[in-house]
């Protein structure tokens, strides 16, 4: 019974889905009938050329979108540990870089497109510019309050076996603030998800975004539901694949979460 | 014992000499040390006992170089201490082991830099798993031990860098009665077997009587600049000691009232 609990409510939305469709309670240019939505998706993945305007364009919409997050998120990772962790440690840092930072993050992301349109123009840069801006904060703030709450006990104990600063850096501060590391990537892949789509809505020829406006435009509400599915499960995906990575990589990160 | 050579070979480990500590807050200052002396001599035992408050963490935390002093200095070997280091380990009374590191990846943490081949890192690791009893335990992470484990763990992970000097501040204070118990008797047998020069906080006056060559009993200082009395009480007793013999008794009365 407790294994099956996650999947009642989806399993409940699509039947209930299944039955409005069916029963003709949403007509279809509302809401499309999951079956027909199973379709298009299987075109949009496995399909040929012949089928239509978004046959087999899966493999390299995926691949552009996750180019454009992995860029963004790796620039808001590298800017963000380094930035967040030495703004947890030195008092002088963070009292530069938080009244900055708290004033960027009260701006929505959003009200950054425009700006960032007239800036890079429609395409990659905007879009890595929108996602690593996104990304950055949930790293950035964690990473600082990781490395600040660090117990100052074991940076003592490295010190008195003879442990210096950059071995004291890497082999005891980043482990120990590991845990908060870690969930501020989560935080910030996540949103790096979410900014993706909104860079790619200003009308890039390709990426799961741009399939969802381009969609819009030609009134196929199925192609829509299909790009947000795979969004969801992409972003899904990418978190598994992020956590398990970080708990391969790092024994510290094994071994605390 | 011959006089004559043992004053030859013997100056002191640790010379502290007209120590001072303030601690100056952004208000107000708060004196806790004042113009403390004492020696330590190679492979002696001392306890440092007295009130809470007194001063004892912070008279560690200098030796260990934690802290600088406001005045007066220390001497370890002859050289004025001036930051943490590997000959002068710190046991501490919390845990301060490394959460993320097993049993054995702790002990070997701080051979980790040392010129030393993997091989004999790896027996020196073997080596005091084995003198602290937890060599069935080594991959265990400290999150999965009881405390009196974990304290086995801080002491073997300072002892396998052989310090000149252990400073202990109430590492045993956490513990149930009879891991305190067993734990005095492995420091004991470890003593003899490595003969460091020990520091040994504690405020259980039966504790320093039970391990302790010489006991020095602190006072708090009242005012300011009051030089902090101490007392040195002298241990002559016979190792393993009995808690219930006279002397035993004794000396605890008098460490408990150093005046009288
Ligand atoms: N970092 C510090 N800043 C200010 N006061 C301190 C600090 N550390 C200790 N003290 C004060 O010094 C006194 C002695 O503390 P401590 O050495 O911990 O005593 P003990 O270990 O004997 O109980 C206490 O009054 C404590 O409040
Ligand atoms: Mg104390």
């Amino acid at each position: 019974m407790y294994r099956i609990l996650p999947w009642i409510l989806p399993a409940t939305a699509l039947c209930g889905w299944g039955l409005a469709s069916n029963l003709g309670w949403v007509p279809p240019y509302l809401l499309p009938s999951p079956g027909d939505i199973l379709d298009t998706a299987g075109i949009y993945i496995f399909g040929t050329d012949g089928q239509g305007p978004y046959a087999g364009r899966f493999a390299r919409d995926t691949l552009a979108s996750l180019f454009r997050v992995g860029l963004g998120f790796g620039l808001a990772t590298v800017c963000g540990l380094i930035l967040g962790v030495w703004s947890g440690r030195v008092p002088a840092v963070a009292r530069l870089l938080n009244t900055p930072v708290n004033g960027l993050r009260a701006v929505p992301g959003i009200t950054w497109l425009p700006l960032a349109m007239v800036w890079f123009g429609i395409g990659l840069k905007t879009t890595v510019f929108l996602v690593a801006l996104a990304a950055f904060f949930p790293i950035y703030l964690n990473a600082a309050s990781g490395a600040a709450q660090v117990n100052p006990l074991l940076l003592q104990a490295g010190a008195m076996m003879g442990v210096d600063r950059i071995r004291g850096t890497f082999a005891i501060l980043l482990p120990a603030a590991m845990p908060a590391i870690v969930t501020g990537l989560r935080l910030g892949l996540g949103i790096s998800w979410a900014y993706l789509v909104l860079g790619e809505l200003s009308g890039v020829p390709d990426g799961l975004g741009a399939v969802i406006m381009d969609a819009r435009m030609l009134g196929r509400i199925d192609m829509i539901v299909v790009g947000i599915i795979l969004i969801a499960l992409m972003g899904q995906a990418s978190d598994w694949l992020l956590k398990n990575a970080l708990k391969f990589c790092f024994t510290s990160a094994a071994r605390q979460i | 014992m011959n006089v004559l050579s043992d004053a030859f070979v013997s100056s002191p480990v640790l010379d502290v000499q007209g120590l001072s500590k303030v601690f100056t807050g952004s208000s107000e200052q708060t004196p806790v040390l004042s113009g403390l002396n004492f020696q330590a001599w190679p492979g002696e035992f001392i306890c440092i006992t007295g009130q809470s408050g007194c001063g004892k963490s912070t008279l560690l935390k200098l030796l260990a170089g934690f802290i600088p002093p406001t005045a007066g200095r220390i001497l370890f070997k002859g050289k004025s201490i001036t930051g943490p280091g590997p000959d002068r380990c710190v046991v501490f009374q919390e845990d301060a082991l490394f959460p993320w590191l097993t049993v054995a990846e702790n002990i070997g943490f701080g051979l980790k830099g040392k010129a030393l081949s993997a091989a004999e890192k790896q027996s020196r690791v073997n080596r005091f798993l084995d003198l602290v009893g937890l060599t069935e335990f080594k991959d265990y992470l400290p999150g999965e031990i009881s405390g009196g484990m974990k304290q086995r763990v801080a002491l073997a992970r300072i002892l396998v860098l052989s310090p000149e000097v252990l400073l202990m501040d109430e590492p045993f204070a956490a513990l149930d009665a009879r891991t305190r118990e067993q734990m005095q008797n492995l420091l004991l047998s470890l003593w003899e077997q490595l003969k460091q020069t020990i520091i040994f906080v504690t405020h259980d006056v039966r504790e320093a009587v039970t391990l302790s060559d010489r006991t020095m009993v602190m006072g708090r200082i009242t005012g300011e600049a009051i030089i902090t009395p101490i007392h040195l009480v002298p241990i002559p007793l016979e190792r393993p000691r009995i808690q219930s013999s006279r002397e035993f008794m004794e000396l605890a009365a008098q460490i408990n009232s150093p005046n009288k």
